[in-house]
């Protein structure tokens, strides 16, 4: 039965692993790390910025990438993983609840650039808590 | 021709006052003049005070829940949101148990194609069938009573940026069924099928050449120019141009017409699409059976500010300086309440009906608004200030007014915002949107974001409303008890007289509520309303944090509207009220 779980198997591709993932039996999958070429820095972030605006994204994740029917990208929190192989992969690939697949029509050097942008970001220290004032003290 | 006077202008009750309600609710409007009109009169403004609820169920989806339920005999049919799952309810059994319960595959990309939530219109009941599209571009038709999948058609394709979470409209032996996607750039049409089979016996684009509209210039009330669906644009901007079918349509047995509205046309930057981009943000009359364009009014010519025409067209009579006249009446996003001749086409009545800066008025022979020019956007001007209405609308098209004919009287949701308009380029890349504009709101005058209204469609003015802290963007029903019912955006669901707006009851129901209330009678021969709780649709997006069910999307609180996720969140429950 473990034969079914061989791990060596050479067709299965190289891939991007996830570290906020559950391993079955704690052993990750095969695949590496898909490394970004570029730098985080601002020269990169506001082309990705511009490639932001013009392959549309703003349309779904909203202006500044605040979240609109897609999903806040500047929360912090990740669906699909926040390493920048896992951002590139969503957008090269696509995600199966509403996320196109970019890789036809982008290339690999935008993605990187739109994942410098989205990592440029500033992420807010308080948002699990919101609380509106109402004057009640402590017990 | 001009407004007849005001002195001579009467209501005459012909539509949706069958004197005997048969207790049913078999389509979205309740009947084809979608007056959201009960003749049920157990409830009253004297016992209305005693409402309470009888019945509730989660839907389990937490999308924003629009449209409203359907009771055929004893059953009533729900219609989720995203996966779009069919409930039917057995009302002759304690506790309302499922009969059934229908759930299609549905493509969760289409979750992506939709621009503002995945919400769904409802259903309509035809010759056994229960009808109803799926978001990805679907319209399925199933068995009343087994919930046995009848037939499915693909009518729509989300990788051209289509959508369908509109309710289907049935006419006889056509299904018509349109798509949602402004924001994407699709090329709009209607589509009329065979309920019997669903085939798609013809489509009818909203622009381009009079061949893909079925337009007949000059015959006819058709006074449309040949192939004014193109001339009206620059270049072929129209096979990119909107023009979505995502609201409410009614239907003239006599005339044999249907009426429905479009919506905007795309991209919301206007520099990309110069003219008068017909026939967006229109009400377009159609012969149901061959979908000829019979007539078409242009309500915004050129929109510059995301007015869609989606909302619904109620079709009543009336006398109009001493002669009848068969009239609908629109309330539109742009902030005008109209009333035209449904023969014709000809405009009778345009006034405003929320607070409106974008226009001083409709020219009445004409038919064109009358522009302040300041408020026109596009990306070389720039960040334009103090636009009203904001692009949610003076109305939602999503909330489906009523009309009384013991009233004479309007009902309807209205908002009470504006908004800044940032227009940029855009490109259409299919599937993804296709918007360019940058429109955050403020509150309108007042400070109350929204308001219940009832209206007189004769003269052109307000007779009374109750203001609102938040937009109120639930539909509404009006029963021959003179009792209108509406829900508010932070979770009450409320009762007025309809005749002075004395509010008689309030209950609030876990969320927010979108969705547009029904009347109906039971199998014991009572009374009940219901109505769907379940913040949503826009305000999925607006509202900010009014989502907790993933981790991976937290947001700030809206500005305009800081404390509304105080009140409520996301969840669908259905609810059933009575005495």
């Amino acid at each position: 039965m473990l034969a079914a779980c061989n791990r060596s198997d050479s067709t299965v591709p190289r891939s991007v692993r996830y570290p906020d993932h559950v391993a079955a039996g704690g052993n990750q999958p095969p695949g590496g790390e898909i490394k970004n070429p570029l730098s985080i820095d601002s020269t990169n972030a506001a082309d990705g910025s511009k490639v932001f605006s013009a392959m549309n994204c703003d349309g779904c994740h909203g202006g500044g990438a605040l979240g609109w029917v897609g999903p806040s990208l500047v929360d912090g929190r990740w669906r699909y993983g926040g390493t920048d192989g896992a951002l590139f992969q969503s957008i090269f690939y696509g995600r199966p609840r509403g996320m196109p697949a970019y890789g036809g029509i982008m290339s690999p050097g935008a993605i990187w650039k739109v994942v410098a942008y989205i990592r440029a970001q500033p992420v807010p220290a308080d948002v699990p808590t919101e609380r509106w004032p109402s004057g009640e003290r402590r017990p | 021709m001009r407004v007849a006077p005001f002195a001579t202008v009467a209501l005459i009750v012909l539509q949706g006052t069958s004197p005997q309600d048969d207790g049913q609710w078999t389509m979205p409007g309740k009947n084809y003049a979608a007056t959201r009109y009960s003749g049920l009169t157990q409830i009253t403004p004297g016992n209305a005070p005693r409402l309470r609820p009888v019945w509730s169920f989660s839907t389990g989806v937490l999308g924003g829940h629009e449209g409203q339920p359907l009771v055929v005999g004893s059953t009533m049919y729900v219609v989720t949101p995203f996966p779009d799952v069919l409930y039917a309810f057995d009302l002759t059994r304690e506790g309302y148990p499922l009969k059934w319960k229908y759930r299609p595959e549905v493509n969760p990309a289409s979750l992506g194609i939709a621009c503002c939530d995945a919400i769904n219109r409802g259903a309509v009941y035809a010759d056994g069938k229960i009808v109803y599209n799926l978001l990805d571009g679907h319209t399925v038709a199933v068995d009343a009573v087994s919930g046995r999948e009848l037939w499915k058609t693909q009518i729509a394709d989300i990788n051209q940026g289509e959508t369908t979470p509109m309710a289907p409209f049935v006419a006889g032996k056509r299904v018509i069924v349109g798509p949602s996607g402004g924001e994407f750039g699709i090329y709009g049409w209607v589509k009329g099928l065979d309920l019997a089979t669903g085939k798609i016996l013809w489509t009818a684009h909203n622009m381009g050449p009079d061949s893909l509209m079925l337009a007949r210039p000059g015959r006819g009330n058709y006074a449309g120019d040949p192939n004014i669906g193109v001339s009206t644009w620059e270049g072929d901007s129209w096979r990119r141009g909107g023009g979505p079918v995502w609201g409410w349509i009614s239907y003239d047995p006599e005339l044999d017409l249907i009426y429905f509205g479009t919506g905007n046309p795309g991209p919301y930057n206007t520099e990309q699409r110069p003219g008068e981009n017909k026939w967006t943000n229109s009400v377009l009359a159609r012969r149901p059976g061959d979908g000829t364009l019979v007539w078409a009014y242009q309500f915004t010519p050129h929109d510059s500010w995301d007015y869609d025409s989606n909302a619904e067209m109620i079709l009543v009579d009336l006398v109009l300086g001493g002669r009848m006249r068969k009239v609908l009446v629109h309330f539109d996003k742009n902030g005008f309440a109209y009333t035209l001749d449904r023969v014709t086409g000809e405009l009778l009545v345009a006034e405003a009906f929320a607070n409106v800066t974008w226009a001083k008025g409709i020219n009445k022979r004409t038919g064109v608004p009358i522009l302040d020019t300041t408020k026109t956007t596009g990306a070389s001007r720039g960040n334009v200030q103090g636009i009203c209405p904001s692009l949610e609308g003076g109305k939602s098209p999503a909330s489906p007014s009523a009309y009384s004919p013991r009233t004479g009287l309007f009902y309807t949701a209205t908002n009470n915002l504006c908004m800044n308009f940032e227009a940029a380029p855009v490109t259409r890349i299919p599937g993804t949107p296709y918007i360019g504009a940058t429109t955050p709101y403020v509150a309108g005058p007042g400070g109350h974001m929204g308001e219940f209204i009832a209206w007189d469609a004769a003269r052109g003015r307000k007779v009374w409303g109750i203001k609102e802290k938040f937009p109120v963007w639930s539909g509404s029903v009006v029963t021959a008890g003179d009792v209108v019912f509406f829900g508010t955006l932070d979770g009450w669901f409320k009762a007025a007289d309809a005749k002075t707006g004395r509010q008689l009851w309030k209950f609030k129901v876990g969320s927010g509520v979108i969705g547009a209330p029904i009347s109906f009678r039971g199998p014991d021969g009572k009374q009940y309303i219901a109505v769907y709780a379940g913040i949503g649709g826009d305000w999925f997006l607006l509202s900010g944090d009014v989502r907790s069910d993933d981790p991976a999307d937290v947001r700030p609180p809206a500005d305009f509207a800081p404390d509304l996720a105080r009140h409520t969140s996301q969840g669908g429950i259905v609810w059933i009220f009575g005495l």
